[in-house]
């Protein structure tokens, strides 16, 4: 397969179905363009293995511009690959040089179970956002300006907050499978704001215990989550996690 | 009260607790050292500290008895944290590395293992007080004691080894309290850091400082006591593990 570009070693998780036991298997791709993004080149893998008649690889993906969160995929060791503030469908072969090998994996936490290669089931983030309940935003005309002021500061910290793409890099690089980042940005999101503010001690209360239910790990604070987040979702989220769970334990009328 | 147990046994609510016992532990050490320090101010002041503690028998039980709740919940929350989170992870990367700098500084991430220090400052801890806890000699004076028994290369080793995980132990540990009580704020964040460092530092610096007390220190034995028999008894002999339970008077102390 080799050809003009690059020639790379892929050394890919196959795993047939959750139960199925998994191995990597190696394969050789030539001709790869700098220019093709990561999934680009998967596709290309993809491809010349229906040619030979083989299965291709399942990965995830959706909106292949760094929005949706679909894309996941652990390479060489990192989630969504060496580059900060990037999901798997920016990240370029140009990152890689002629001859490299690529160790690619699936998200590995026991509260994302594998579906098949290097697809994972991350229904658990789903659950915990449904945990969260709901917000009440009226509809129709739009308010009068200024009517439900919020500060600037607060404002911009809640945008940050939701900037998550619920990707699931977070639990990937944590060594502790931890999924705090992910819960903290969605509790922040609103307790920043006063629309979210009613509900705010029963969303943390319930949102935490989804979380501990899921199975994923405590957090250590050892901010890998906010290095591999390519949302750039900052980890002083998790210490208002933190905050925002005391306050409402202690405080509150909710019953943990 | 069973909402406050729910609370506290959440992954969060364990965390705080780890926190808030690791940070009481810190107050103890603290306070440890400062008498400690004393072996510096020569054998009146420390032996009169000594026994002033001693005298009170109530309030060292107390004492003992909260420090040791405080160690037991930290220990078994680390292991319970520790298990947990490597089930969390269920099966293990083939290759991983990481993107961010943990502490923000080298020497191996501390973050990475504070199960590992904390399990060799237990070792430590066995080790320090069968030295001084169970380990009733023959009536030697407390300087004395302290002396004879840090005197030793083999204590002197274990020792220092605990000193220097105990400082990795807190180079992570204390920065991270703050994270976990909820403390995170730029303005204060740098200072944080920096308090973490200074505090590991010095706490271990000072604990080291009184094994070097004990082969620096040459002057006479104290005075108090300790059997006249033992005192004359003048031996030239390199002090060994074994001669740690007996004072020795090498010939340039008797000067
Ligand atoms: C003098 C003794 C000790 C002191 C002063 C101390 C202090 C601390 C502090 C301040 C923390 C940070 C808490 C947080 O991040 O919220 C901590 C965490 C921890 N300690 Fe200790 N500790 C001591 C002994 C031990 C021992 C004997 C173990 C036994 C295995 C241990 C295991 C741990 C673990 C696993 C963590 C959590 C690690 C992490 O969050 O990254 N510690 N300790
Ligand atoms: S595919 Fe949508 S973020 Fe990568």
């Amino acid at each position: 397969m080799a050809g003009r570009g690059m020639n790379l070693t892929l050394k890919i998780w196959r795993q047939a179905g959750p139960k199925a036991k998994g191995e990597f298997q190696t394969y050789k791709l030539g001709g790869v363009s700098p220019d093709m993004s990561f999934l680009e080149m998967l596709d290309v893998l993809n491809e010349q293995l229906i040619q030979h008649g083989e299965e291709s690889v399942a990965f995830d993906h959706d909106c292949r511009e760094g929005i949706c969160g679909m894309c996941s995929l652990m390479i060489n060791g990192q989630a969504h690959g060496p580059d900060k503030a990037t999901t798997t469908c920016q990240l370029h072969m140009r990152r890689f040089r002629d001859g490299d090998t690529i160790v690619i994996e699936p998200w590995r936490a026991t509260a994302f179970p594998v579906v098949r290669d290097l697809v994972v089931d991350r229904s658990a983030f789903d659950r915990i956002i449904g945990q969260g309940g709901f917000v009440s935003i009226n509809t129709g005309n739009a308010q009068d300006a200024n009517c439900l002021p919020v500060p600037k500061h607060n404002q911009e910290k809640a945008m940050e907050a939701a900037a998550c793409i619920g990707c699931g890099a977070c639990v990937a690089a944590c060594k502790n499978a931890s999924a705090m980042l992910f819960v903290s940005a969605k509790v922040s999101q609103l307790a920043l704001l006063p629309q979210g503010e009613p509900e705010a001690a029963r969303r943390v209360v319930k949102m935490v215990a989804q979380m501990d239910k899921e199975g994923f790990g405590g957090c250590t604070n050892t901010y890998e989550c906010e290095a591999a987040c390519p949302a750039e979702v900052p980890a002083s989220n998790i210490a208002r996690l933190n905050r925002e769970y005391m306050k409402a334990v202690l405080l509150s009328d909710e019953m943990p | 009260m069973k909402w406050l147990l729910n609370a506290l046994s959440s992954s969060l609510g364990r965390k705080f607790v780890m926190a808030i016992t690791g940070l009481l532990l810190c107050g103890f050490l603290v306070a440890h050292l400062a008498g400690n320090l004393l072996l510096w101010a020569g054998a009146d002041v420390y032996n009169g500290y000594a026994h002033k503690l001693h005298e009170q028998a109530a309030l060292l039980l107390v004492a003992e008895i909260g420090l040791f709740a405080l160690f037991a919940v930290h220990i078994v929350l680390a292991f319970r944290l520790t298990g947990g989170n490597r089930m969390a992870r269920g099966q293990e990367y083939a290759v991983k590395q990481n993107k961010g700098e943990g502490d923000g500084v080298g020497w191996g991430r501390p973050d990475s293992f504070m199960f590992i220090s904390g399990l060799v400052i237990l070792g430590f801890l066995i080790l320090h007080l069968s030295d001084f806890k169970f380990n009733d000699t023959d009536g030697l004076a407390p300087f004395d004691k302290a002396r004879a028994v840090l005197r030793t290369p083999l204590r002197t080793a274990g020792y220092l080894t605990g000193f220097l995980f105990l400082f990795l132990h807190l180079l992570h540990g204390v920065a991270s309290t703050f994270q976990t009580l909820g403390i995170n704020h730029k303005k204060y964040n740098q200072l944080i850091r920096i308090v973490g460092v200074l505090f590991s530092a010095s706490v271990c610096i000072g604990f080291a400082s009184c094994v070097g007390w004990a082969w620096a220190f040459t002057g006479a034995p104290s005075t108090t006591p300790a059997p006249a028999v033992d005192q004359a008894t003048v031996s030239q002999a390199e002090p060994t593990p074994e001669a740690t339970a007996k004072p020795e008077a090498k010939s340039e102390q008797t000067n």
